[in-house]
């Protein structure tokens, strides 16, 4: 903003609204810069330590820190065993006080997880959120998560169903069977 | 002698003229806080200056001014002056001239003739080390400078006697013979040097949200530690902040959520801002303790001297005291209900009944039936609900009656009239505004 050198009193109001706005600008650009420093600490994390955890691989956007895109192992002694899934992590301006948005973007027959959009009920990702959880963490949720299924507050009906009917080896080869399908890294 | 006023070097931690000095080592006594360069006419920074900007009057000895002293010493001398110049023989003028001097001339203009008179200098710097080595009183010998700064350049044949060495900060400035200054100066060392290595651990700490350092954080203002009152995981204050005040996500319980610490969900009421990390709970305490005294001593905004209401009542780590100094007196009421439990009652609004309550088929009662009557109240306490419905006038009384007697069933108080005209006079209001 321009300050012009007029009478006094002009002069005084201008630059008081030029404080004002500045004072908003900063605000805004600060949260935002406070998502990026975050993120960009757990992306250094995350290149440190690539081997800590092999199930977990988190890549971020080349362009955009606010997307990043991750390879999870299916857990042992589960339908989901020998398969690779990929998650796309949508993360907010506001992060971390408000939740990252994560979805499957690899087909996955699971009880807490939406068939065909990928969207996961998980109490973290929503209501239960709190700020020290990482990307990372996150991850690691999930995956516990598709170990232990939460059949009473399915988003794939057909799967609760089949669990909470008691019908273990109906879903197990439901599961498989999809994983088989979708979730198999090409070899070769 | 006079001693009223505050020695600067004795408050900045050590003196070294000890108890020959001239000024006060005494914390109850005011600093000298007049500004020299008001007093000859010109301060440069004007209304922004630290010190303050009165007018001494010479002929008037100000009590908290040291150019008073100094007008004494030139009255008086050498009447009031110490032994000390008894005792050194020689010109016991020359000496203290010297010190008049360098503290006077920054109070008087130079060529203010009073001072003119006195010329008379030490001839070098030598002359002054022979006459004071032969003081009788140890307590009196004055201490090298340089030792207590760390290395004196003379060494052995320094005239001035070397301190001795203090464990905390390593540096030759303890007098071998004035107790009381030497416990001073371990205090206050051993304060400073806790809070340097307090400083020191805290600086590796890391916040848990924004996973930075709090202590190399880019602001000064961020550089500082959010304590949580119930347990002990580290947050930069603004971190912890922003996240209890970001509005909650829709199904996000307040207390589990927002106000638990993000790591272990302990539910804390508040966050105590801290420079410095702590190691044991009785630190802990001591900064929570010294950071509710700060705020007792700030006025309430909310309670704004008695004006307005504050939400946190007697809750409030803020001070509530009224315009004349006198400080909020409250008389909690206590309500016991039927079950035993009491609360206290707080301002208690019919809108907070009202949005529990469920009226709306009861509403309709009346419009068939006219009337209401006890038994439709009475089932109303336990499901009914405000909806949307249309209030018509004639509802209106209906509505605060039947109110009213919900109000009196819960409040269990048998002044049902006066809470039907409060119902009737809320109603009017609530429906207005709907």
């Amino acid at each position: 903003m321009r300050i012009y050198r007029r009478p006094n009193h002009f002069l005084q109001n201008v630059q008081v609204v030029a404080v004002g706005s500045s004072y908003l600008v900063q605000s805004a650009a600060y949260k935002m810069q406070a998502s990026r420093a975050r993120l960009f600490k757990e992306y250094k994390e995350v290149q440190r330590e690539k081997s800590a955890d092999p199930d977990i691989q988190l890549v971020c956007d080349d362009s955009n820190i606010f997307k990043w895109t991750a390879l999870i192992k299916g857990p042992s002694e589960t339908p989901y065993e020998a398969g690779v899934f990929q998650l796309a992590f949508s993360v907010p301006e506001q992060y971390p006080l408000q939740p990252p948005q994560v979805r499957f973007l690899t087909k996955i027959f699971h009880p807490n997880v939406h068939f065909k959009t990928g969207e996961i009920c998980l109490d973290i990702l929503k209501n239960a959120w709190s700020p020290a959880w990482t990307l990372q963490s996150v991850c690691r949720a999930i995956i516990a998560l598709m170990a232990h299924p939460e059949p009473d507050s399915p988003l794939n009906c057909d799967s609760g169903n089949l669990l909470r009917s008691g019908d273990i080896r109906g879903f197990q080869s439901m599961a498989r069977m999809y994983t088989n399908l979708a979730a198999m890294p090409k070899k070769g | 002698m006079s001693k009223r006023v505050l020695c600067k070097f004795y408050s900045h931690g050590a003196c070294l003229k000890g108890e020959n000095c001239e000024f006060s080592h005494d914390w109850k006594d005011p600093a000298n806080n007049v500004c020299t360069f008001y007093q000859k006419g010109v301060c440069s920074y004007g209304s922004r200056c630290r010190y303050e900007h009165v007018k001494v009057s010479r002929s008037q000895p100000c009590a908290t001014s040291s150019s008073a002293v100094t007008l004494q010493y030139s009255g008086s001398f050498p009447a009031t002056n110490s032994s000390r110049n008894a005792a050194s023989g020689g010109t016991p003028v020359a000496d203290t001239n010297r010190e008049l001097l360098a503290s006077s001339r920054s109070f008087f203009p130079a060529n203010n003739p009073a001072w003119n008179e006195i010329s008379v200098l030490p001839q070098s710097l030598d002359d002054i080390y022979t006459r004071e080595s032969g003081t009788a009183n140890p307590a009196e010998l004055v201490m090298c400078s340089f030792a207590a700064a760390g290395n004196c350049p003379r060494g052995e044949k320094c005239p001035h006697i070397h301190g001795d060495l203090c464990p905390t900060c390593g540096k030759h400035c303890l007098h071998p013979s004035r107790l009381e200054e030497r416990e001073e100066h371990a205090k206050m060392c051993q304060k400073r040097k806790n809070h340097l290595e307090a400083l020191k651990r805290s600086q590796e700490i890391e916040c848990c949200v924004c996973l930075e350092r709090v202590l190399s954080k880019p602001t000064a203002a961020e550089r500082k530690f959010g304590l949580l009152s119930e347990c002990d995981h580290p947050f930069c204050v603004s971190c912890i902040r922003n996240w209890r005040s970001s509005s909650p996500i829709s199904g996000m319980d307040v207390n589990s959520a927002l106000r638990a610490c993000p790591i272990c969900r302990k539910l804390s009421y508040f966050v105590i801002p801290s420079v410095i990390w702590y190691a044991t709970k009785e630190e802990k305490q001591e900064i929570v303790d010294s950071y509710k005294i700060k705020l007792r001593s700030i006025d309430c905004k909310h309670f704004d001297f008695g004006e307005g209401s504050c939400p946190f009542g007697t809750s409030c780590f803020y001070k509530h005291a009224y315009r004349d100094g006198r400080l909020e007196e409250v008389d909690l009421r206590h309500l016991g209900a039927e079950d035993g439990v009491t609360v206290i009652a707080k301002d208690i609004r019919l809108s907070d009944f009202l949005n529990s309550l469920r009226l709306s088929t009861y509403v309709l009662y009346i419009k068939y039936y006219g009337l209401i009557t006890p038994a439709i109240a009475a089932s109303a306490l336990h499901t009914s609900s405000v909806g949307d419905y249309l209030f018509t006038a004639q509802l209106q009384y209906q509505v605060a009656y039947l109110v009213g007697y919900v109000m009196e069933r819960i409040m269990c108080l048998g002044r049902k009239t006066n809470f039907i005209k409060y119902a009737a006079a809320e109603c009017d209001f609530f429906i207005r505004f709907k």
